[in-house]
């Protein structure tokens, strides 16, 4: 009964919307301070080479070098940059081009430029591997002590592995077994803020301005890498220009400027270059994903067999899991993903990190198996798609079954669906539709709530708002449990030393934990209002909670479900989108308005995933060639077609009111979909993204 | 320009940050920045440029892009750098009108012409048709490329006043949105197009 609300289910604008609008937010760059350092960072020119000797006097006779930092007096472990070995804040060997291997501090900018270009550094040029499959053949050279598979989560040399059934028993019970190979490749989160920090001591407490997704998880970072008390230090990000899973915790960068500036006794501001930033710190992980998957005539699913390989470049920062088998119902099943060390950029979170790649590769499939059975598409998977996850946790609720008739309502599939490479025109049309999913997790967050005397709200949150809105909700969510209206709450955020614990906005789990804790401590707080009474004069009421809820035995998803026309030309091989309606299973959504432009963003970006992105390396000498927006070509308003946003609201009892997921949810059947689209088009499947023009002159002249 | 040796170049680079910590104000009528600074830092030039209709008179290194003087000497960060390459379009501002990328423009070229900025959009509290639309209609994710998207639309609306959707994406082609909310800006400017409209 969405009409019970007053504030949740209403679409508002940002809180904070004039502020983006006037330039008058502050982000971490636009911050200077008196005194204060210019610090750039030195990177590997090579794949893979061992430093001899590094040669700083050149750079330090310069008037101006206040610091230089090398391995030699810097040995600060950045424990967030690698979860299976030691990764210092300046490696030898350095594994990848980009990896750091000095930081200067400078009076200016353009002097900092000057002094890179003179520390001499001495390579010793060692064997490089760009390929995960190939890091694992006998002879490789090793990138990390111990062979290039990455240890699993208990820290055996094997690759993660799921299975329930028996595969084998279920390829011989099926009518047909497909087997293919789809591939995706490195791509760059390209967040429009470069990364920057600014890191400033006062005895021994260190502020740092920072460019995060996670204030809570940055301080802890900080100060577990330093070795400093948590209170020691203080983390403030008041706006930041986007991450999409590339500024969670805390970064290298972080720490240079940390150490420059507990050096030199003065503010110290790091700045990346767009090139660093595409190269220097992590994009999407590549995978190399080999399906088998056996089934009935009638589109019954008997097995699913996937074995991956992730390049998580020299460090492993994430999971390098290939999503998106779970999102089919089948009694039997058999994952191994290969998370493998290689000399490319570090493979980590992009939106969604598991599941775009992942779908691709399963959606493609499925779609391809339901064109060879002669089914439609859209029936395949309602008849196949997961009721419970894993086919035996029960799900706290499930609508993907919904979007996809919704969907295919709205889009009129039937009447635009063809038999692949139907139209005979030079100009193809197609349809596609992929399914998609994203975990929604629940757990642990602060909020602390100030009702003062004239009835204004303060609400305490540890959230930085990375563009989805996350304050903007939090407030909707106070104005909702409070009862108080929206113009007298106030939301304190973006600053450690005055805001409780959040988990950071990663994870598309702010609305879900922070704001649980906010509907908590609202409850509190209308306790107290009634034991005590609405506060008078300079009293105020302080309310808090941490709730820690369990989702006990079940499993909380968001799904969506995408279909879009496309146009293919055959004669020149771009792809234009006519039509694309993206229905979503996110629970009760809290800001309709702010929701809806996630899922716009999120499948736009994922278009961009399908047709054009690519960091492309030169084979030869290890080099990304491409690094920057024009030469990734990411999406552009000449690029971005009119996206069709429908959200069916399931009931979930978990969450606050019901609400799941909704920032990293859409991006991830988009890929696909395109994808699917194209074959539908074309009739040629093309099994390696990006799906670009000459893959598509490949197929169609 | 100045002929200078590179030595002496980076030398009094340093030496004329390293005495200059005074920030030149910015509001208010013409300014004399760096006049503190007693040694004289890379080559640098007297320039006199219109900031949103407030006239500053500046000394600058010949080096310093327009994005890095208007950010880092005249305090108006609101133009933002996102790749200073001339591939974003962040750091958008009108110069004569005319839309530019200010971290591909030498501050020295904008001697004697009139820039504006997206803090020169608003007058007072009175903010801006586009940035009501932008507002309403959801534009700003992380707000990080808006400032440009909002210079290249008041550049289009200046000229053409109603524009059709096509030819909004044509203008705002140079300014790429990584939150990929390009469906929300559009959908702001052709209401802020349409609400001008009527006030005419
Ligand atoms: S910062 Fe000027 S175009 Fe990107
Ligand atoms: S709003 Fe984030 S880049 Fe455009």
């Amino acid at each position: 009964m969405p009409d019970a609300f007053h504030a949740v289910g209403k679409a508002t604008p940002r809180i904070d919307a004039v502020e983006r609008v006037t330039g008058r937010a502050r982000y971490a760059g636009d911050l200077r301070f008196p005194n204060m350092l210019y610090a750039r960072v030195l990177r590997s020119p090579h794949p893979h080479a061992r430093i001899r000797r590094i040669d700083m006097s050149k750079a330090l006779a310069l008037p101006g070098v206040k610091a230089v930092l090398t391995r030699e007096n810097c040995q600060v472990v950045w424990s967030g940059g690698d979860t299976r070995n030691k990764r210092y804040l300046f490696n030898n060997p350095v594994r990848f081009v980009g990896d750091p291997v000095a930081a200067v501090a400078t009076t200016d900018r353009h002097l900092a430029e000057e002094a890179l270009k003179r520390i001499v550094v001495d390579y010793e040029v060692l064997d490089f591997i760009l390929d995960p499959e190939e890091a694992l053949k006998p002879g490789a050279v090793e990138i990390q002590p111990g062979g290039n598979l990455s240890p699993n989560s208990k820290g055996q040399r094997e690759a993660e592995s799921y299975r329930r059934g028996d595969v084998e028993k279920g390829f011989a019970d099926s009518d047909h077994v497909f087997e293919d190979l789809y591939v995706s490749k490195h791509v760059n989160n390209a967040q429009m803020e470069p990364r920057v920090s600014i890191a400033h001591w006062e005895g021994d407490k260190l502020t740092v301005w920072a460019s995060t997704q996670g204030i809570s998880n940055c301080q802890a970072d900080m100060a577990k890498d330093l070795n400093l008390l948590p209170e020691q230090v203080r983390v403030i990000c008041e706006y930041m220009g986007g991450g999409f899973g590339n500024k969670n915790q805390n970064h290298d960068f972080d720490l240079m400027a940390a150490v420059l500036s507990k050096e030199t006794g003065r503010p110290v501001k790091l700045e990346f270059t767009r090139k660093e930033d595409y190269i220097g710190v992590h994009g999407r992980w590549p995978t190399r994903q080999y399906y088998k998957v056996g089934v009935n005539n009638d589109g019954t699913l008997q097995a699913i067999q996937l074995r991956g390989y992730s390049g998580m470049g020299p460090y492993r920062k994430s999971s390098g899991d290939i999503a998106g088998t779970e999102l089919y119902h089948c009694p039997n099943v058999e994952k191994t993903v290969h998370p493998v060390y290689t000399n490319m950029s570090v493979g980590a979170n992009f939106r969604g990190p598991a599941y775009p790649q992942g779908i691709f590769g399963i959606e493609s499939m499925m779609d391809h198996i339901a064109y060879q059975l002669k089914m439609d598409p859209v029936e395949f998977r309602l008849k196949n798609c997961t009721q419970k996850y894993h086919d035996e946790v029960p799900y706290t609720s499930i609508g993907l079954q919904d979007c996809i008739r919704r969907g295919a309502e709205i889009f009129e599939w039937k009447k635009h669906l063809h038999p692949p490479g139907a139209d005979p025109g030079l100009i193809k049309g197609g349809v596609g539709m992929a399914m998609g999913a994203f975990g929604a997790g629940i757990g642990k967050s602060s909020a602390t709530l100030r009702l003062d005397a004239s009835g204004h709200l303060w609400v305490y949150v540890g959230v930085t708002d990375i563009g989805t809105g996350a304050k903007t909700t939090m407030a909707l969510l106070a104005a909702e449990a409070t009862g108080i209206n929206l113009e007298k709450v106030h939301v304190v955020w973006g600053d450690t030393d005055r805001c409780p614990y959040s988990v950071g906005e990663s994870g598309s789990r702010t609305t879900n934990m922070t704001g649980y804790a906010v509907v908590e401590a609202a409850r509190d707080l209308q306790r107290q209002l009634k034991e005590k009474g609405a506060p008078q004069g300079n009293d105020v009421l302080i309310a808090q909670s941490t709730p820690n809820p369990r989702l006990e035995g079940a499993a909380r998803y968001s799904f969506a479900a995408h279909f879009v026309e496309v146009q293919v030309n055959a004669e020149f091989g771009n792809v234009r989108i006519l039509k694309y309606v993206a229905v979503h299973d996110s629970g009760r959504v809290v800001n309709p308005l702010t929701a809806a432009s996630q899922v716009k963003g999120g499948a736009t970006m994922g278009i961009g995933m399908a047709l054009h992105e690519e960091l492309l390396y030169d084979r030869a000498t290890g080099v990304p060639i491409n690094p920057g927006y024009y030469g990734a070509r990411v999406m552009t308003h000449m690029d971005a077609p009119e996206i069709e946003v429908h959200f069916v609201e399931t009931e979930d009892a978990y969450g606050p009111y019901g609400a799941k997921s909704v920032g990293e949810p859409p991006i991830t059947p988009s890929v696909a979909a395109i994808a699917n689209a194209v074959f539908n088009a074309t009739g040629r499947r093309i099994k390696e993204l990006p799906i670009t023009r000459e893959k598509i002159l490949g197929v169609t002249a | 320009m100045k002929p200078i040796s590179r030595r002496l170049f980076i030398e009094e680079t340093g030496l004329g940050i390293l005495s200059t910590t005074v920030l030149p104000s910015v509001t208010g009528s013409p300014v004399e920045a760096q006049v503190n600074s007693p040694a004289v830092s890379a080559p640098r030039t007297k320039i006199t440029i219109k900031v949103n209709d407030v006239s500053h008179h500046l000394e600058v290194e010949d080096r310093w892009t327009l994005a890095e003087t208007l950010r880092d000497h005249l305090e108006l960060t609101g133009t933002k750098i996102g790749c200073d390459r001339g591939e974003c379009g962040a750091c958008t501002v009108l110069l004569n009108e005319k839309p530019i990328y200010s971290c591909s423009y030498l501050s020295v070229w904008a001697d004697g012409q009139s820039i504006q900025t997206v803090e020169g959009l608003a007058h007072g509290d009175h903010l801006d048709p586009l940035q009501q639309a932008f507002i309403e209609h959801d534009g700003p994710q992380c707000g990080y490329c808006t400032s440009g998207q909002l210079m290249s639309a008041r550049a289009l609306l200046n000229h053409n006043p109603s524009p059709t959707a096509k030819e909004v994406r044509r203008a705002l082609s140079g300014n790429i949105c990584r939150c990929s909310n390009y469906n929300r800006y559009v959908e702001s400017i052709l209401a802020a197009a349409k609400r001008g409209q009527k006030h005419a």
